[in-house]
């Protein structure tokens, strides 16, 4: 891209420095860094000293400056860096943000924005209202398109193994609306039941409330989602047209599932093949029923079927060429890791010892191991042995011992789980290792454990030690080993290469095997894992199936290229004032839970709900919910869009990024963040706009109608102990315009201006001021001390009064601090190694202001606006004008000697 | 006025309004936020005006304005094939062009568009009568929509542009202009009533806030200017007449007093740049006329010449009294003195006071100020100047200070009442009394005429608006910059020079500018020239030709400004305004004056 001018922001000053290069004919380049252009004097009421409605002033620049023929606008985009090349030109490296949002397609109908469910402070209202994360910035918006603020991917949707949007179901849930988080989890997977249960939430655990007072429940609000649908009897998904290719998954537990359920849904006739009577795979055969029901798991298959995809249990898959002989197009093999790890100790072929996978598999199916008044010794240190251990006693066993290799602290189970499972009477032994099994040809009766020193080597392979001198004896009936799963893929070994654990041999990315018309997933690929990591992979094959269905290629293929997870300070850093919401009780399990088979944790009320999911950050902004999505008649919206980078080549440059407000906590005695009815100039501003968040002029504490309100002057400036002893230039003037418009707007209220000095240096400045003398204003010369807030919200302002003499306090309702203004200082990042010179104060150096005013130290750039100094907007415009006379001086002599 | 709307509709043959129902109008009428929305039914107004002949569109908007809307109203107008188009907001003067631009993106002529104020006109001014409002806006948005029913397409004038101008002035303003205009590749004509370039600043020594010295910066600026032979210089030469139009002024120049020789110079536009005058305080004001009370560019000379500690009248200055807004802010019961703050003199008293410190001598100065007015980083003087001393004392309005002379010491006294430290009197021997005396007007009453420049009430000039065309005036291409139109620093004055050039270059270095076509016209057939126009004419447009061996009367369109004064003057009616004719301004009344369904 090349431009005779790059100008740097679309304030008024940019604008009119735009405007002006344009018409004298140079081709110009603007980049402003929100959605809209207009800078801050459009967020305006009115503008002193004439009363000019500020909308009315800005609208016809900006919209001036989007069509001008020489004029190109980069909304939603930041100049990275500008480099001088040694013949003075200037190269410019653009950021383009990603709107989400295809800006030709956008009709601003603001659908999106009615749709979102995620709220968060306004800034275009100075946070005073919250605004939704699709959302148009402010209603003269130029261009009026929306855009969908993310600021990263959210922790709990990053994490998820499985792909579904965390955040967004939970936003979701939070509005109400139950049936579409759903069908947002169903995006992903058909198994919504199942992991609202079964799943161990490695969401919850990267949640950012979790950092607080304690993770959102995350797992528990799909769950009642899950419960939700099932129990409305809410029709499930219709079957789309079929597309006439077939594909055969061996294996329905979750990987195979959430493959088909995927496939089905682009229109594939999808056959599932189980070699168990019953499909599910573990959540069918191995997770308890007190966790998992089984309704919950036919609930979840129901899904499928309902899409028309075809179950076919009991027929094992031994000969995967013959399924593509009988027209399958392609394969997914999904069998798990069904096959038991043995001991490899003496006594383990003996009657009575049994895999924990046949133990829990036969309690599922109905036709359980008899335990009953036996003692058990369950072997193992994980979730399946905790399992194991949890049934056996529901199943009448008296007594049950888990031997775990590890200790405690270091088993792989879930620490709560143990506690819940020590809770109902298995007495654990830690740190032993079986030795071997006794008894004779007819019966187990006893387990020899020997004390283990140490389970994994230096290079934390699985090489347990013992003591063989520290033996202990445990008598017992029965022995379930939990010792470990892997994948029982014998029968495929001649079709498909093996890894040495005998899980089956993919291209990681793609999930294909050597054979291409043959991909795996889940647990026979990755080995023993997670339901979530099954799913994730189940969805991954469902993708590389049809991108290999359909002829294209997938290496290439970006399966789920997520933003990066947002930084959690960043998050709270944001959320400065964030209720402290504690989380609700998790449901504690006892002895005295009746150990059956009945489920455990009891449903969340919709209370609980609605508490909970409110208690969500919003860490993303943006949620991923994808309402928007759905509801964009424009079909616009487009999450996948990403930041670009484009370079320009200008032969001059316009800084004119103007200034940023005085951060008006900072002066901690003035309550400002802390008193509700403490507000900057900017927040009155907004309440006097026509575009006003309340449509009136009241207070933010609790909505009444202020009768007296206080203006505390210099908050920020001339002020050495925030680091800035300039004045502002602007606040004299914006306060004395607010009071002559509080005056209007509220005839009864009284307004007391407390001042340092009334600086209305301007045509016409003075006599505005005393123009609000003679409406009533009340100008007290002093500074104010501090402000302290009452029980009812007033505020009690300690003031210097200087013409009567002495310190009084007076009571207010309302409380303005005219806050002052900062320079901005991104425009010193604009240029490399520091190029540009700045003043003693981070403004931009205007190096020869008496002759040269907004010339910089750099031939070619040109400082426009506050950028250089505290400016009102007559003086910004003037200054611009100043600038772009030299901008273009300095491009007719590049010209010319050229 | 009943008679003549019958004779114009007479001789005018005007259509039946069965023409009307041919046309396609959209009509957008806007809730300006809550602007008009607040005191006007603005549905209601819709529901008055959509049955109205000719409209096929008619829509409200929270802000016309908006790019959103326009974008709405150019799509209505190509898919509703619109051949008219009525705005009902706010007041012409803000929005006209952007509509103009609206119609012409969309393919619709600009003039076939019509700008009706509800805001102004409506709205604002009826805040009390919400149905009164209503109506009325009914009314106002029908006399629109009539006009607009009447139009025809028009295309501007379009006139080649002269790339020279003249700059009135030969002061730090307009000599950084003369250079600024000539670096963009204009040509220059720099006028100056004095024999020598320079002007105030040409007179200073070291000024804020770099501490140049005003000398060296005029020398500077000249010495540039004569590397440009674009830039032609005439001092000691005053602007006496204009003549022509926008784009293409004849000025007359006349060097050398009375009777020098006077030089026609043709320009594009003209940057007026004819500075201030310093107050001159009234005898006995604050002591004025006592030996050792000085105005401050008296006491800025002073300084500005001495090189060690200060002395006047051979007297070593131990300590001075600078009392602040003298001829400034006056309060509103004093009808002859300045209402207005003139900005520049906190500072610049600020600043000499630090000067004089830094000449030596330990001299104590007292500032006796109402608000210190140390604006943006100008802060910085004032804080270094309480650092090194000075006090400070404020009074207020209605309790000033007097001086008088100290038989004593020979010197002065200076009795204040200090609110700061409490309400007593005190009073300070002084040395040296300073008034810091602000900027008045020049009084350039020629000028004034000759370019028809419009004066404020504060008697500097006037722009067109502060925030949209600050350094425009309501003569197109006459340009002010500089104190001419309100106190400012030397730096302000030069920033508003600069903007004044971009200003000019943006109008002619495109080589041309198109005007409105809303220029009267003569029917030929009709006039009898009586010279009744000629004579009523303010901008000289209206000339003598002959036509089919009678004489008439001739518009020079790219001269007039559409004002129709002549209108109404022609007694045979052969005068008519395009955009306002007759037709389309009783069409108008016709439509204020319509029935309320």
């Amino acid at each position: 891209m090349n431009y005779d001018a790059l100008v740097v922001g679309s304030g008024i000053g940019g604008m009119e420095s735009a405007l002006k290069l344009g018409d004298m004919g140079f081709r110009v380049l603007v980049v402003e860094k929100e959605a809209s252009v207009g800078g801050k004097m459009i967020l305006l009421s009115k503008v002193f000293p004439t009363l000019d409605c500020a909308s009315c002033i800005s609208t016809p620049k900006m919209a001036a400056t989007i069509h001008h023929p020489n004029v190109t606008v980069l909304t939603y985009s930041e100049v990275k860096s500008v480099r001088r090349d040694a013949d003075g030109r200037f190269h410019a490296t653009i950021r383009q943000k990603p709107r989400f949002v295809d800006e030709a397609a956008c009709t601003g109908c603001q659908q999106c924005e009615m749709s979102c469910t995620v709220a968060v402070p306004d800034q275009f209202n100075a946070d005073l209202v919250g605004r939704r994360a699709a959302h148009i910035p402010f209603p003269q918006a130029v261009p009026k398109k929306a855009v969908i603020e993310r600021a990263g991917t959210s922790p709990c949707s990053f994490t998820c193994p499985a792909g579904i949007k965390s955040h967004g179901y939970v936003s979701l849930a939070r509005s109400g609306e139950y049936e579409k988080a759903f069908q947002l989890i169903l995006e992903s997977t058909p198994l919504v039941g199942s992991l609202g249960r079964a799943c161990y939430a490695p969401c919850e655990r990267e949640c950012t409330r979790g950092s607080v007072e304690g993770p959102v429940p995350i797992r528990r609000i799909k769950r009642f989602v899950a419960d939700t649908h099932y129990g409305s009897g809410a029709q499930g998904a219709t079957a789309p047209e079929s597309n006439g290719t077939t594909v055969a998954v061996v294996g329905s537990g979750p990987a195979g599932l959430t493959a088909a359920w995927q496939l089905a849904r682009k229109g594939y006739q999808v056959k599932v093949f189980e070699a168990a009577p019953r499909p599910g795979g573990m959540l069918r055969l191995g997770i308890p029923a007190y966790r998992l029901p089984n309704e919950v798991v036919d609930d979840d298959i129901a899904n499928l079927t309902e899409l028309g995809v075809q179950i076919e249990t009991g027929h094992r898959v031994d000969d995967l060429e013959a399924l593509r002989e009988a027209g399958f197009a392609a394969i997914l093999l999904a069998t798990g890791t069904h096959a038991p790890v043995r001991l490899r100790v003496p006594g383990e072929e003996l009657p009575g010892v049994h895999s924990a996978l046949s133990f829990l598999r036969a309690a599922k199916l109905g036709e359980p191991l008899d335990v009953q008044g036996r003692t058990v010794v369950v072997v193992g240190g994980g979730n399946v042995a905790i399992d194991t251990a949890r049934s056996a006693l529901r199943l009448g066993a008296t007594r049950v011992h888990l031997v775990s290799l590890e200790s405690r602290a270091q088993m792989p189970a879930y620490s709560w789980e143990v506690d819940e499972t020590l809770a109902e009477g298995v007495v654990l032994h830690d740190g032993w290792g079986v030795r071997r099994i006794t008894g004779d040809e007819s019966e187990v009766d006893g387990v020899e454990l020997r004390r283990c020193t140490a389970v994994f080597d230096a290079d934390g392979r699985f090489s347990p030690q013992y003591d063989e001198s520290v033996l202990e004896e445990l008598a017992c009936d029965t022995v379930i080993v939990a010792a470990g799963m892997s994948a029982d893929t014998a029968a495929f070994a001649d079709l498909v290469p093996l890894n040495r654990n005998r899980t089956v041999q993919v291209d990681r990315g793609t999930l294909q095997t050597t054979v291409p018309y043959i991909f795996a997933a889940g647990d026979t690929v990755t080995g023993p894992s997670m339901i979530t990591a099954a799913v994730g992979q189940g969805r991954r094959a469902a993708f590389m199936i049809d991108r290999w269905l359909r002829g294209e290629p997938l290496d290439a293929a970006e399966f789920e290229i997520a933003l990066p997870m947002v930084d959690k300070a960043q998050v709270l850093a944001r959320q400065r004032a964030y209720d402290d919401r504690p989380p609700i009780a998790a449901p504690h399990v006892d002895g005295s839970v009746a150990l059956d088979f009945a489920e455990i944790e009891p449903p969340m009320s919709e209370d609980e709900v609605h508490y909970s999911a409110a208690r969500c950050l919003d860490c993303g902004v943006c949620s991923e919910c994808h309402e928007c999505v759905n509801v964009c008649p424009a079909n616009a919206i487009n999450l996948d869009m990403r930041e670009r980078t484009v370079e320009a080549e200008v032969g001059a440059v316009v800084v004119a990024t103007g200034f940023t407000l005085f951060p008006a906590d900072l002066k901690p005695q003035y309550g400002y963040g802390k008193f509700a009815n403490v507000i900057t100039g900017m927040q009155m501003d907004r309440l006097l706009a026509p575009t006003r968040p309340y449509n009136t002029v009241l207070r933010p504490g609790d909505g009444k109608v202020p009768e007296r309100i206080a203006y505390v002057m210099c908050t920020g400036s001339r002020d050495k102990t925030v680091g800035n002893p300039l004045c502002s230039k602007v606040c004299c003037m914006y306060s004395i315009k607010q009071n002559q418009l509080i005056m209007g707007a509220l005839p009864l209220a009284d307004v007391t201006v407390h001042y340092v000095d009334i600086r209305a240096v301007g045509k016409g400045y003075d006599e505005f001021y005393e123009q609000a003398r003679a409406m009533g204003a009340n100008y007290v010369k002093g500074r104010v001390a501090r402000i302290e807030e009452k029980e009812n919200g007033d505020l009690v302002v300690y003031y210097e009064d200087v013409e009567n003499g002495g310190v009084a306090q007076a009571e207010y309702d309302l409380v303005v601090l005219a806050v002052g203004i900062q320079p901005n200082r991104e425009a010193a990042q604009l240029f490399a190694d520091g190029d540009l010179a700045l003043d003693d104060y981070f403004y931009v150096a205007e190096s020869s202001a008496s002759l040269n005013p907004a010339a910089t130290n750099i031939p070619g750039v040109f400082v426009a606006g506050a950028a250089a100094g505290p400016k009102d907007i007559p003086e910004s415009i003037q200054h611009a004008g100043a600038a772009v006379a030299q901008a273009a001086a300095h491009l007719e002599r590049i010209r010319v000697s050229a | 006025m009943t008679e003549r709307t019958e004779q114009s509709e007479g001789h005018e043959d005007m259509p039946g309004d069965d023409s009307m129902t041919e046309r396609r109008i959209g009509v957008y009428v806007c809730h300006c936020g809550g602007n008009i929305s607040d005191y006007v039914d603005v549905p209601q107004v819709i529901d008055g005006v959509r049955n109205e002949p000719g409209v096929v569109v008619a829509k409200r908007a929270m802000f016309t304005c908006s790019d959103a809307t326009q974008q709405e109203i150019e799509r209505d107008i190509r898919e509703q094939h619109l051949d008219g188009l009525v705005v009902a907001s706010c007041s012409p003067k803000l929005h006209t062009q952007t509509f103009r631009e609206v119609a012409r993106r969309a393919g619709l002529n600009p003039y076939q568009y019509t700008q009706v104020n509800v805001r102004e006109q409506c709205s604002w001014a009826h805040t009390d009568d919400r149905e009164g409002a209503t109506d009325k806006a009914i009314r106002l948005v029908r006399a629109g929509i009539a006009r607009t029913g009447r139009t025809d397409p028009l295309e501007p004038l379009v006139v080649q542009t002269t790339p020279k101008v003249l700059v009135v002035g030969g002061g730090v303003t307009g000599l950084r202009a003369a250079l600024g205009l000539a670096r963009i590749g204009l040509g220059v004509f720099l006028v100056e009533r004095a024999p020598e370039l320079g002007g105030w600043v040409g007179g200073f020594g070291a000024m804020y806030p770099d501490g140049d010295r005003g000398r060296d910066l005029i020398a500077q600026l000249v010495a540039d200017i004569g590397k440009h032979d674009t830039i032609t210089v005439f001092t000691g030469a005053e602007l006496v007449d204009k003549s022509g139009s926008f784009g293409n002024y004849q000025a007359t120049v006349r060097v050398g007093g009375d009777s020098g020789e006077t030089v026609r110079l043709d320009v594009g536009s003209i940057i007026v740049a004819t500075g201030f005058e310093s107050y001159q305080p009234q005898g006995g004001e604050y002591g004025f006329g006592l030996p050792g009370v000085l105005t401050l560019p008296e006491f800025k000379e002073l300084v500005d010449g001495a090189t060690g500690p200060l002395s006047y009248l051979d007297r070593p200055v131990r300590s001075i009294a600078y009392i602040y807004c003298v001829g400034s802010r006056s309060p509103v019961d004093k009808p002859d003195g300045n209402a207005y703050c003139s900005r520049f003199c906190c500072t610049a008293a600020v600043h000499t006071s630090l000067q004089t410190r830094a000449l030596g001598g330990g001299v104590h100065q007292y500032h006796l100020y109402r608000d210190m007015r140390t604006y943006g980083k100008h802060e910085l003087l004032y804080s270094e100047s309480r650092r090194t001393g000075d006090h400070y004392l404020r009074f207020t309005e209605e309790t000033p200070p007097t001086v008088e002379s100290d038989e004593a010491t020979g010197g002065l006294r200076v009795t204040v009442r200090d609110h700061l430290a409490g309400t007593d009197d005190i009073q300070i021997p002084v040395d040296l009394v300073v008034l810091v005396t602000g900027m008045v007007p020049r009084d350039n009453a020629d000028l004034v005429r000759t370019l028809k420049l419009p004066v404020g009430r504060d008697g500097f000039l006037n722009e067109i608006h502060p925030k949209l065309r600050p350094v425009e005036t309501v003569v197109d291409g006459v340009l002010i910059a500089g104190a001419c139109q309100a106190p400012k620093t030397a730096a302000e004055s030069v920033t508003s020079g600069l903007a004044a050039v971009t200003q000019s270059a943006a109008v002619l270095k495109k080589g041309s500018a198109a005007l409105d076509p809303l220029v009267a016209t003569v029917d030929a057939d009709r006039c009898r020239w009586c010279t009744a126009c000629e004579a009523s004419c303010p901008y000289g447009a209206i000339t003598r030709v002959t036509h089919d061996d009678h004489e008439i009367a001739v518009i020079e369109e790219a001269s007039c400004k559409g004002c129709g004064g002549c209108v109404p003057l022609c007694p045979e009616q052969a005068i008519d305004l395009r955009g306002y004719t007759d037709r389309q301004v009783t069409s108008m009344i016709d439509g204020l004056l319509e029935a309320m369904a």
